[in-house]
């Protein structure tokens, strides 16, 4: 299990069991039958039928007791959850064929990589890609045009299905064994600080696109048309007051206060500066 | 009465279609606003302000995401509802954004009463299925969730919107002008709360400044933010042909040092 295999080197049978997954891993997330305390542990099983029906055929007490393993709490990333849906894969082909394998390190592995895999990909397709997506289709969208949206889609879904789709092969054929050995490199932090500033960039310009304050305070002056309260804010930096307020609202949340609160805050501040006739 | 009824219906489908879909098929993030208002907009005749409503809640609930099941607002139905006042009830769209923010807040937590609280139910039933070896019973539990959870959904969203159609608009009519151009002025606010709650997930000292960067080539240059991400991807590429040099310079110093004991000065000197 720990030789790399090559995808191209996968027999048909096992082609056919992986794209099964991978159509499968799509409705991972959609019952979340476990509550808080399995989440999506139920959905896992059902994914992973194609290989748990093919190796435990002949098998009734090794299939039961690879449900009753899986029916554990699952939660990872839906694009790069199909890596660990892959690896257990080749894991539970090993058990089934090697006695002395230990089926414990199955969920002993899949628990480590919840961690670490999630925080990738939440940070990577939540606060990156979506980010970009985003940035692309508002900026369509607040012009009404349809475009907005499908592009929206478009940014989003391509990257995030391919990943679903070769994670799936490279958890069968990679092991657990990749992911070590790319963590130990440092190429995963490269990887993470690369994706954070394209992220942060574009955070910042929607902040710039999307955050609006105009004040309608105006100076009358003798003799001249009255000077405005914005221009004033204008000529000492652009944008003043709405890269302030995402900054102290960012600076409120590392201080752990609830971000429905910071919204319902906000809210009141503009009805208050608006009874102040500031907005 | 009956264009009411109608209107609750299509509504409570277009949520559906959004919101159920969404988890059915892999997150395809169906049910942000940007796509459930173009869904609602269409359904309810205007899909051209669907969209539109949908954009700019999109930008206020941009941190609105569910990682990890962690309660944060349910931005779909919040834009459901938005659709619905502009379209239905002829509210002020600013108006109609503002109101629509804390329907969304209370959404997300109706969303934690029913899959944190309420679905633990199931547990022990999976169990007994796993215990039996019962696939087709671990398949309808699964699947039968999601019917059950966006069933309710649905119908919450029926209601509401039947009900809240005529309240709402009684609502915002007794509202002064001077509160209305303060939702107005929130509007152009809240956005931020939800970059916030991005860059927070981003953000640390080394990297903030890439944050300003994006700021002010949006600000001062008025760049298209596809423009500001082709920026980025330049600048990345530097970065990690650096951050790769310089792994690699640490390694083969790692391995010198190990070699020999001449290389320590050169270690000790370079850190």
């Amino acid at each position: 299990m720990s030789d790399i295999i090559k995808k191209s080197d996968l027999s048909p049978e096992d082609k056919k069991m992986l794209t099964k997954i991978f159509w499968r891993s799509f409705t991972i997330f959609a019952g979340r039958s476990g509550g808080q305390v399995r989440q999506h542990g139920a959905a896992f099983i059902w994914v992973m039928l194609p290989a748990l029906n093919r190796y435990y055929k002949d098998d009734p007490e090794g299939h039961r007791q690879a449900l009753i393993r899986h029916a554990m709490f699952y939660n990872i990333t839906q694009a790069i959850g199909t890596y660990c849906m892959g690896l257990v894969a080749s894991m539970e082909k090993e058990n089934s064929t090697n006695p002395d394998f230990d089926p414990q390190s199955i969920v002993a592995i899949k628990t480590a990589l919840m961690g670490p895999l999630s925080g990738i990909g939440d940070s990577f397709f939540w606060g990156v890609l979506r980010v970009i997506a985003a940035g692309v289709g508002i900026s369509l969208a607040s012009s009404g045009s349809i475009l907005g949206p499908i592009l929206f889609l478009l940014i989003y879904n391509i990257p995030a299905i391919i990943c679903r789709y070769e994670l799936t092969f490279a958890g069968f054929t990679m092991g657990e064994s990749f992911i070590s050995e790319i963590s130990k490199d440092g190429l995963i932090d490269v990887f993470t600080k690369c994706a954070s500033i394209i992220g942060l960039m574009m955070i910042g310009g929607m902040t710039a696109a999307n955050v609006k304050f105009t004040s309608i305070v105006e100076f009358p002056i003798v003799g001249a048309d009255p000077v405005t309260l914005q221009s004033y804010l204008d000529a000492v930096f652009k944008g003043l007051v709405p890269l302030g307020l995402t900054y102290g609202c960012l600076r409120l949340m590392q201080k752990r206060v609830n971000q429905n609160l910071i919204l319902v805050g906000v809210l009141a501040l503009a009805i208050v500066l608006a009874l102040l006739g500031i907005v | 009465m009956e264009s009411s009824v109608t209107t609750a219906l299509l509504a409570a489908l277009a949520y559906y279609i959004c919101y159920a879909g969404n988890w059915m098929f892999g997150q395809c993030m169906i049910e942000r606003p940007i796509v459930v208002g173009m869904v609602a907009g269409l359904f309810l005749g205007d899909m051209r302000t669907g969209i539109m409503v949908g954009a700019a809640l999109e930008a206020i609930f941009m941190g609105a995401v569910n990682i990890g099941g962690q309660v944060s607002a349910e931005p779909a139905s919040a834009t459901v509802f938005a659709v619905v006042f502009v379209l239905s009830s002829g509210i002020d769209a600013d108006a109609a954004l503002t109101l629509a923010v804390p329907i969304g807040v209370l959404m997300g937590f109706v969303s934690m009463a029913i899959n944190n609280v309420a679905f633990n139910a199931f547990v022990p039933f999976i169990d007994a299925a796993a215990e039996r070896d019962d696939v087709k019973a671990i398949t309808r539990i699964n699947f039968g969730a999601w019917g059950l959870r966006f069933g309710i959904f649905a119908l919450i969203m029926f209601f509401g919107v039947l009900a809240g159609q005529e309240a709402v608009s009684a609502l915002v009519s007794g509202i002064p002008d001077v509160v209305m151009r303060g939702f107005k002025a929130a509007g152009g606010f809240m956005p931020a709360v939800g970059f916030a709650i991005l860059a927070k997930m981003l953000w640390s000292k080394e990297l903030a400044p890439y944050f300003l960067l994006g700021f002010i080539l949006v600000i001062y240059l008025q760049l298209p933010l596809i423009a500001v991400c082709a920026i980025g991807i330049v600048i990345v590429a530097a970065v990690a042909s650096r951050d790769m040099d310089l792994m690699n310079l640490k390694k083969s110093l790692k391995n010198k040092g190990t070699a020999s004991s001449e290389s320590d000065e050169v270690e000790d000197f370079l850190s």
